[in-house]
């Protein structure tokens, strides 16, 4: 009897989705597969327990556990202690989607919680992006209500107006000077859900194309530095779980919808098990008629050829001791088909859960990262992005985002730390004040590398499958065991370390890999006083790097892009402009955000 | 954020004189956060409280929740019916008394911190947030950016002149700023130190200022804010974000702030008290007196909540809201 109504789920899931994909572009093997994979979403999100207003939208699009969809959402809708951004997004979703099936009773009840229930607008970007994007589709949706109607006291028209004025506002900035909370495999979640409901259900056709577009800006972003699940490279923020996994990370679960990695399903994975077990953001997209372009989707998966790509993004906002509200954000990634290496130039460029640079390299096992970074702790830091007191802010940051003021965090700005990055080489320099909290830098080494050895060269030589790592560190160092991974902590103030990375294609064998670099020392004479390391690179080019000073390659100095967006590949953009060109040699898609058009050649 | 206290005195004598002796006043608080608080889950006790200093621990919830907030004011002359509250989603207003709401500020407005409005014009309020100061001269309908002159504008208080309307003092990251001309133009006072916190004015001498600073004390003016002097004698602490007259004994004064308890003048500012018996908790962000008895005050505290006196401060008790970070006390005669 259970395997009969198992089945019959089944049935009814795949004659649901069968309906769905009716709006699906040209039924190709690729769009076949995302089905499938949007399919499997449904299914497997329509089977949760959880009350998650997403878990209910799958529910009632799939016909499984109408009953208790009905009960969860009618909780969701009269529980007062629901209120925010996220609710706000996802209620109008849920609602969108599934109004043609919802009881009258549910659906007078969503459209009183945006009555009674205090929305708050967070305070900061993915925050704003899902309160407008809720509040846009809301008042679409019950125009020519009266303020009493809404909780802020609002027309219809007025929220809808405002909430137009911000989202415009904010694909504007995006699109010419660079998003703040950027290629975070955290929150990208909660920037994409909301354009692909936006995309959906807005009725102004500028507001829909522009948030498509923001669709494929975002998974583009994400496409470039994509590695078989992982989104590598340097974070604008994330958790530091996800950070030393990446392939736990929410992003993991959009790589697997929308570029059909990792071939597993992140949530079936126990190694893997994503911290965010209700991460169901993911049926939005499976329910959404939006579609990846393929120059995206070859993007992500084509590692024939080896590149490098260039972005600049901007820091959140500023709102203290620094009169420039936006700094510019440089990132540098070197993608290869075995391994990512990228980085951000170093600095305070996000208060909290800053990822400057790692390595992730393709894996079948977890942890598949290595890095190094400063557990900075500053209430000032702080207080440059947050309006509360400065005395305070640490304690409060700490009570809800657990790790902040921990020596052992593996998520961290610091303004005593800088980058230099050539292709497969990096050189990280530290200049930690001598007052500071933690005097210390910690390197994140996966306990489940194949090789982990102390050469007397001074180079740590590390070895996963066919990704080859040599990491140097300029000052001594110790290491601490732990529960995953290896501790290199150093405790010297005048720190760095320079890293190389390769592969079996690159190098040969690791072997020829340890052997060739033995040769290549760096360079760090008189390191004490001036804190300059220099390295020859593989392909024979001489990185030197002074703190503070200049980024010479072959004694010519390296000066960031400052008028490119996006600067590789896949993607080319000029600051200000507002047009982002995609292409993988064949085909190319242009995203003129200024003309709300998109052009495919 | 504007302390009530000090610009109701004048108004309070007034109706004192004539009418209200017997009624009890209204003690308003904000509260940010509570213990549990994780941005955008659930967070119903956050908002404005209200209560009658009879009520002693009973308070009602008034107006939104979930909104972090900062700053709330009541409009004088209004009968308790204009109320602000100054929060992360902007600038709420009520002109019911709190029964029904609505977000004044755009989304070009956020983290509002304070609100001041002019008491003697109905349609003229202030307010500061991290991005400076806006005013509305037309009951909140439009707000205009009133920041020329202001060199850093994290402004945290705004206070309006309680002898010169056209007045207006403002406390910045940059420093203690002044306005002759309603907030269109601003200089900085005499005053060399940065991080200034709070500002607060005497309740019948105009000329006579205090603020408090982050990290550098509690300073005076006697002369409108031209010379200033830091208030040394009893002082062990460096940060305060609250200073508040009695309004009926003047040169009684509360100050408060980060790990110092509540101190108390009784001088003018000249010599100062540590009053912390009943304090299980030593930041504080705001202090309020009540105008109709001396010796009742509340003061609120960082994740300790709501602290109240009914002897000048010498002993204290918590009278509410355990869990949360109070952020603003003012009291309504």
């Amino acid at each position: 009897m259970r395997n009969c109504r198992r089945h019959w789920w089944a049935l009814t899931v795949g004659m649901a989705l069968g309906m769905l994909t009716t709006t699906a572009v040209l039924a190709g093997p690729a769009d076949s597969a995302f089905a499938a994979r949007s399919a499997r979403v449904l299914e497997v999100a329509a089977g949760e327990s959880e009350y998650n207003l997403l878990t209910i939208a799958a529910k009632l699009k799939t016909g499984h556990d109408v009953p208790r969809a009905h009960h969860m959402l009618d909780s969701l809708t009269r529980d007062r202690a629901m209120g925010g951004m996220f609710y706000c997004y996802t209620l109008i979703g849920v609602y969108l989607h599934t109004r043609d099936v919802l009881p009258d009773a549910l659906a007078r009840k969503i459209r009183e919680a945006f009555r009674v229930r205090t929305m708050y607008r967070g305070d900061t970007e993915n925050h704003w992006v899902m309160y407008y994007t809720g509040l846009y589709l809301a008042s679409q949706t019950w125009p020519d209500e009266p303020g009493t109607m809404w909780f802020n006291g609002k027309s219809s028209a007025e929220n809808f107006s405002e909430s137009r004025a911000w989202l415009e506002y904010w694909m504007k900035t995006t699109s010419t000077i660079g998003q703040g909370e950027f290629d975070s495999p955290t929150y990208m979640t909660v920037f994409l859900a909301p354009m692909l409901v936006l995309h959906e259900f807005a009725l102004e056709g500028t507001m829909k194309k522009r948030a498509g577009m923001m669709a494929d800006l975002l998974l583009a972003d994400f496409a470039a530095e994509h590695l078989e699940g992982s989104y590598g490279g340097g974070h604008s923020r994330d958790y530091p779980e996800d950070i030393i996994n990446p392939l736990g990370a929410p992003s993991t679960m959009w790589a697997w919808l929308y570029f059909g990695r990792p071939q597993f399903e992140q949530w079936n994975e126990v190694r893997y098990r994503p911290r965010h077990r209700g991460s169901w953001e993911t049926v939005f997209a499976a329910l959404s008629s939006y579609r990846l372009p393929g120059v995206i989707e070859r993007m992500a998966l084509d590692r024939a050829q080896p590149y490098v790509h260039r972005e600049k993004k901007r820091t959140r906002n500023i709102i203290r001791f620094q009169s420039e509200k936006n700094l510019p954000v440089y990132k540098y990634t070197f993608m290869t088909k075995d391994y990512v290496l990228g980085s951000l130039q170093g600095g305070i460029l996000q208060p909290i859960q800053q990822h400057t640079w790692d390595v992730t390299f393709a894996s079948p096992e977890p942890h598949n990262t290595l890095f190094t970074l400063h557990p900075f702790v500053s209430a000032r830091e702080l207080a440059m992005f947050f309006p509360e007191e400065q005395a305070f802010l640490a304690a409060e940051v700490d009570r809800y985002h657990k790790v902040y003021t921990s020596p052992d965090k593996w998520n961290s700005s610091s303004p005593y730390e800088q980058t230099f990055q050539h292709r497969g080489s990096l050189i990280v320099l530290y200049n930690i004040d001598a007052g500071a909290q933690h005097p210390h830098i910690d390197g994140f080494f996966p306990a489940n590398l194949e090789e982990r050895t102390e050469d007397r060269s001074g180079w740590i030589f590390c070895r996963k499958g066919q990704v080859y790592i040599g990491v140097y560190a300029l000052a001594p160092y110790s290491w601490i065991k732990e529960e995953v991974n290896w501790r290199l902590r150093s405790n010297v103030l005048r720190n760095g370390v320079v890293v190389e990375v390769s592969s079996q294609s690159e190098a040969g064998s690791f072997e020829e890999f340890t052997g060739e670099l033995r040769n290549r020392k760096p360079e760090v004479r008189n390191f004490n006083t001036t804190l300059t390391a220099a390295f020859m690179t593989r392909d024979g080019k001489r990185m030197q790097f002074t703190y503070g000073g200049k980024r010479l390659l072959d004694g010519r100095a390296v000066t960031f892009p400052v008028d490119k967006l996006f600067d590789g590949r896949w993607m080319q953009s000029t600051v200000g402009t507002g047009v982002i060109r995609m292409t993988d040699g064949v085909r190319t898609r242009t995203l003129d955000f200024p003309r709300a058009q998109v052009t495919d050649n | 954020m504007i302390r009530r206290s000090a610009l109701f005195f004048p108004i309070l004598a007034a109706w004192s004189a004539v009418q209200l002796p017997a009624q009890e006043s209204t003690v308003y608080f904000s509260v940010v956060a509570t213990k549990l608080f994780v941005v955008g889950a659930a967070n119903p006790n956050t908002g404005v409280h209200l209560q009658h200093p009879s009520a002693d621990t009973g308070w009602t919830h008034i107006g939104p929740n979930n909104i972090r907030a900062f700053g709330v004011a009541v409009h004088p002359g209004t009968g308790q019916q204009v109320i602000y509250i100054a929060s992360g989603n902007g600038l709420h207003k009520s002109s019911d008394g709190g029964k029904t709401w609505r977000i004044t500020t755009g989304w070009n407005i956020t983290e509002v911190l304070g609100v001041c409005p002019d008491p003697r014009d109905a349609q003229t309020v202030y307010l500061t947030c991290a991005y400076g100061i806006f005013r509305t001269t037309d009951g909140c309908s439009s707000w205009k950016e009133c920041n020329t002159g202001i060199a850093s504008t994290f402004t945290t208080c705004v206070l309006v002149d309680n002898a010169h309307p056209e007045i207006v003092y403002c406390a910045s990251e940059g420093g203690a700023y002044k306005s002759t001309n309603r907030g269109e133009s601003w200089s900085r006072m005499g005053l060399s130190v940065a991080g200034v916190r709070t500002i607060a004015q005497h309740p019948t001498d105009p000329e006579f200022l205090m603020v408090g600073t982050e990290n550098n004390g509690i300073y005076v003016s006697t002369n409108g804010g031209r010379w200033w002097s830091k208030c040394e004698s009893g002082i062990d602490h460096p940060t305060f974000y609250t200073i508040a007259f009695d309004p009926q004994r003047p040169s009684t004064i509360y100050a408060a702030g980060y790990v110092t308890g509540v101190y108390k003048s009784t001088d003018s500012g000249s010599t100062w008290k540590r009053m912390n018996n009943g304090l299980d908790v030593l930041t504080f962000h705001s202090v309020a007196v009540d105008p109709r008895n001396s010796a009742r005050v509340y003061a609120g505290a960082y994740r300790g909540g709501i602290f109240r006196s009914d002897d000048g401060a010498a002993s204290w008790r918590r009278t509410g809201v355990a869990d949360s970070q109070v952020w603003t006390v003012v009291i309504h005669p």
